[in-house]
């Protein structure tokens, strides 16, 4: 059987294992345009914040290929499928056939609309080779401007931070991480990160920049502008399937698969962040570009491309993050819409600085935001997944002292 | 291949083991001297309450696969085939709390310890006395339970006594139960307590 995976992030690496585990004999092409041996993306934060060394983020050994007898093509992009013939082709002519192929091609930084975009010193924060390149900045910058509140831009201005730079995020949305926390634990992060020094402006964005070689300020859609040396973009990701024929494999935001990770032609699979799927607590398709998502997702791919028919219940969005002396864990709805059938719980400890908030819908947890006192938060998490109804009293649920026998009666 | 058994139901409370725990975990494994170490040696069982005051020791289960293990970001999470334990490299680990995210049962904490780089923040959670082990002793939590709300013993004996427990109790004219009458009257205790106190 030839397998291919295009992709050499997490998900194509856990799918790897998982085919090479379940079919020793069979034949796994991985084509890859990272060249990088497999690392850790959400790491990469930390070699910019400092915290570990780049030779740290390899997270599979330097003959790991070798060991599992992966035939890897890096340095290159995939530029089609032929469904008809079973090829997928390289950028550069190469083609490679295939019984069953995984789609793990990840996701792409969003690009931006601003004038000298060309500009040195204006990054992405997406690859390893990117924080390289910052940190060969860093020496001789004082002043940067992260542009997007989301994880990746509030990632990168912690880090920017800790480095010493003078660092203003600029955010559109109201708070940063509007798409992780609620309003509240986003003013609590916001709070925390302008205690240290950064500087927030809201409901703004960059219409350009200006410099000579080297960016030197950045122009505001307000009229104002604002002076620095690096520039980070971190306005999400866009999942990367360019090269997919959408006659035959649907397409929305991300390619669309059912349960066993397939997409709509048959012997065709994808997972992670290029993956759109049933998400448990939205009960509607979603592209939940994160790390645990595409190990499982990649997991379950390798399984049903091996034979074995195991179905996957969907994903569900979650993220924990630590930021100076702020634990934020986040999954599912987190800012649910107006709507009387939710019910939502929130518990404030000044004192102790914690937050807790609970959605429900009847009798099922569908969203949680703690700050803080987040060890108890993966029985919450596993509640959201396995949508266990919630029988006891759900107050008691917000309670420090909440544990797993709790949910236990007998 | 033994493991820790816990038999909640049994669970009195006395927090024990967690007591055990911390002295096991500590660098010079006595009571006496571990309260002044630095860092202080703390417990990697939990004893919490039920809603009823009853007490739960919580530890580890040592998944397999564990959804800790997939989930740790820096690979810092590795299953020891010879003792079935799930392990936590205090050198690798980044402190991320994504553990904390993917563990169902909340067993994971945060915190420095004698074994860990000094002054790191790492995970925490029980190793199964792996050490211990190794020199032939039982688990330390086990060992000090007085109540028999922990055991190490075979999975599959235990399994067929509880299977045993089970078909007793639902057949007719058998009222004879494993479980000695303190332990139902300790519990149903407790819950009358919370009961009266609610009204």
């Amino acid at each position: 059987m030839e397998h291919v995976i295009i992709g050499n992030g997490i998900a194509g690496i856990s799918a790897a294992e998982m085919i090479r585990r379940l079919d020793p004999a069979g034949a796994i092409t991985l084509i890859g345009d990272e060249t990088f041996q497999p690392y850790c993306r959400p790491m990469i934060s930390m070699v910019l914040d400092g915290s570990i060394p780049h030779d740290r983020l390899p997270i599979r050994s330097a003959d790991f290929y070798e060991e599992f007898k992966i035939k890897a093509v890096l340095g290159n992009r995939v530029s089609a499928i032929d469904i008809a013939n079973k090829t997928v082709s390289l950028e550069n002519e190469q083609t490679f056939p295939f019984d069953r192929l995984l789609i793990a091609s990840g996701a792409d930084p969003r690009p931006i609309n601003a004038d000298n975009l060309h500009l040195q010193n204006i990054f992405f924060m997406r690859t390893q080779q990117h924080v390289r390149g910052m940190l060969d900045a860093l020496s001789n910058t004082r002043r940067a401007l992260v542009l997007g509140g989301g994880l990746v831009g509030f990632k990168a201005a912690y880090g920017l931070l800790r480095r010493g730079l003078k660092v203003t995020m600029l955010i559109s949305s109201g708070y940063p991480l509007s798409m992780q926390v609620d309003a509240k634990a986003g003013e609590m992060i916001q709070d925390e990160l302008t205690s240290r020094g950064l500087q927030v402006q809201v409901e703004a964005h960059v219409v350009g920049f200006d410099g000579n070689e080297r960016v030197e300020r950045a122009y505001l859609s307000d009229g104002t502008e604002i002076s620095c040396d690096i520039v980070v973009i971190g306005k999400g990701v866009l999942p990367a399937h360019s090269f997919v024929p959408r006659d035959s494999i649907k397409v929305d935001l991300g390619i669309i698969v059912d349960r066993h990770q397939q997409t709509t032609t048959e012997n065709i699979y994808a997972a992670g962040d290029v993956a759109e799927l049933v998400d448990i607590s939205r009960k509607c398709r979603w592209v939940n570009a994160i790390w645990p998502e595409a190990v499982s997702q990649g997991r379950i791919a390798g399984m049903n491309m091996t034979g074995r028919k195991v179905a996957y219940k969907g994903s569900l969005s979650r993220n924990v993050m630590r930021i100076f002396g702020l634990d934020v864990m986040t999954a599912g709805i987190v800012n649910p819409a107006p709507n009387a059938d939710y019910e939502i719980m929130t518990a404030t400890d000044r004192r102790r600085r914690t937050y807790r908030k609970l959605v429900f819908l009847h009798d099922r947890l569908i969203g949680m935001t703690l700050v803080n006192c987040v060890e108890q938060g993966g029985i919450l998490v596993a509640l959201l997944q396995s949508e266990t109804a919630v029988t006891i009293p759900k107050a008691k649920m917000l309670a420090p002292d909440f544990n797993y026998r709790q949910l236990i009666r007998w | 291949m033994k493991k820790v058994i816990v038999h909640p139901e049994r669970c009195v409370g006395c927090m024990q083991c967690m007591a055990a725990c911390a002295i096991t975990h500590s660098k010079t494994r006595d009571l006496f001297s571990a309260v002044f170490e630095t860092p202080l040696p703390k417990p990697r069982i939990h004893v919490g309450v039920g809603l009823f005051n009853e007490g739960f020791p919580n530890r580890c289960r040592h998944c397999d696969p564990a959804p800790c293990q997939l989930a740790c970001l820096p690979g810092a999470i590795l299953r020891d085939l010879e003792f079935d334990t799930v392990l936590i490299d205090p050198d690798k680990c980044i402190n991320c709390a994504s553990c904390a995210m993917a563990c169902p049962f909340g067993v994971l904490r945060y915190h420095e310890h004698c074994f860990a780089p000094p002054g790191k923040v790492v995970a925490v959670k029980c190793d199964n006395c792996i050490e211990r082990q190794m020199q032939g002793l039982i688990p330390a939590c086990v060992e000090v339970c007085k109540v028999h709300a922990l055991t190490f013993e075979e999975p599959a004996e235990a399994l067929k006594r509880k299977t045993d427990e089970v078909a007793r109790s639902v057949s007719a004219g058998v009222s004879q139960s494993d479980l000695t009458v303190g332990f139902t009257l300790l519990n149903t205790h407790k819950r009358k307590q919370i009961e009266l106190g609610r009204d």
